[in-house]
């Protein structure tokens, strides 16, 4: 995976210092798509949430990782597609925790991937192979 | 970095500890404000009241600060009120359903009073 930043794609540090400028990326994407407040604030979030849990446990905080957030679209459909170079680790196996539960027990983490599944309307995930060696998430938002 | 992201405020007010919010609370700037928690709690305090009304973003890195305290303000006869809440932050409160754990007043005042009058959770 190369640093290459274009028009529709941001690379950064594994860092969570860079975590503003990556939503202010999408925010601007999302809004020129035509989405409200309400929707490119759930977008922004959730890619927010992706990066933060990318960075904190498959990079371990080390900053000189690298990750790319492009963004794409078919039709009425906003793509964004989160690129690292980390062992593979699928988010939609991860068991969802229950929030009465949660808050009976008064657990902390592990919200991201729920709050993901929560605001976007479609989620995948491409683990790298050999012939590419990235993985990658994928989050869709449908503009009604 | 973190100071220009999250500027945080305090004020205390007889037994009731007042932080204030303003810019982005997320995986960058959360240790910020449990450093500003820790200090209090190192210093007694378990009334906290937290006004949001500055706060632009708040990410699950911002909720699990809550959630690493409460137990502890509880344990020791306090609680943590939120106020002040802009819509766009209050939505992520409730979309995960928090105003069932946490106090989420429209207004300081009311936060305040709750504290002064021992109504807890």
């Amino acid at each position: 995976m190369k640093a290459e930043n274009s028009h529709n794609t941001i690379c950064t540090a594994g860092d969570v210092v860079e975590l503003s400028r990556i939503r202010d990326f999408v925010k601007s994407k999302a809004e020129v798509f035509g989405f409200g407040d309400g929707d490119c604030n759930k977008i922004v979030l959730a890619v927010d949430e992706a990066c933060s849990n990318l960075i904190e446990h498959a990079y371990r905080k080390d900053a000189s990782k690298l990750l790319c957030v492009e963004i794409d679209s078919l039709d009425k459909d906003f793509i964004i597609k989160i690129l690292d170079n980390a062992s593979p680790f699928d988010p939609l196996n991860v068991l969802q925790p229950d929030m009465e539960e949660y808050f009976k027990k008064l657990k902390r983490g592990g919200l991201g991937i729920k709050i993901m599944l929560m605001v976007m309307d479609e989620i995948h995930y491409y683990p790298s192979t050999e012939q590419n060696p990235v993985n990658t998430l994928i989050l869709k938002k449908h503009l009604n | 970095m973190i100071d220009e992201k999250l500027k945080i405020q305090t004020k205390k007010n007889d037994d009731i500890h007042c932080v204030y919010l303003n810019g982005y609370l997320d995986a960058h700037t959360a240790p910020k404000l449990e450093e500003t928690f820790q200090r209090i709690i190192n210093e007694g305090g378990y009334k906290i009241l937290v006004n949001f009304s500055e706060l632009d973003y708040i990410s699950s890195a911002g909720l699990g600060v809550f959630m690493a305290y409460i137990e502890d303000v509880r344990n020791n006869g306090g609680d943590i009120k939120l106020t002040s809440m802009k819509d766009k932050v209050f939505s992520v409160f409730d979309l995960l359903g928090f105003p069932m754990l946490f106090d989420i007043d429209a207004d300081e005042q009311d936060g305040i009073s709750k504290l002064a009058n021992n109504q807890f959770r």
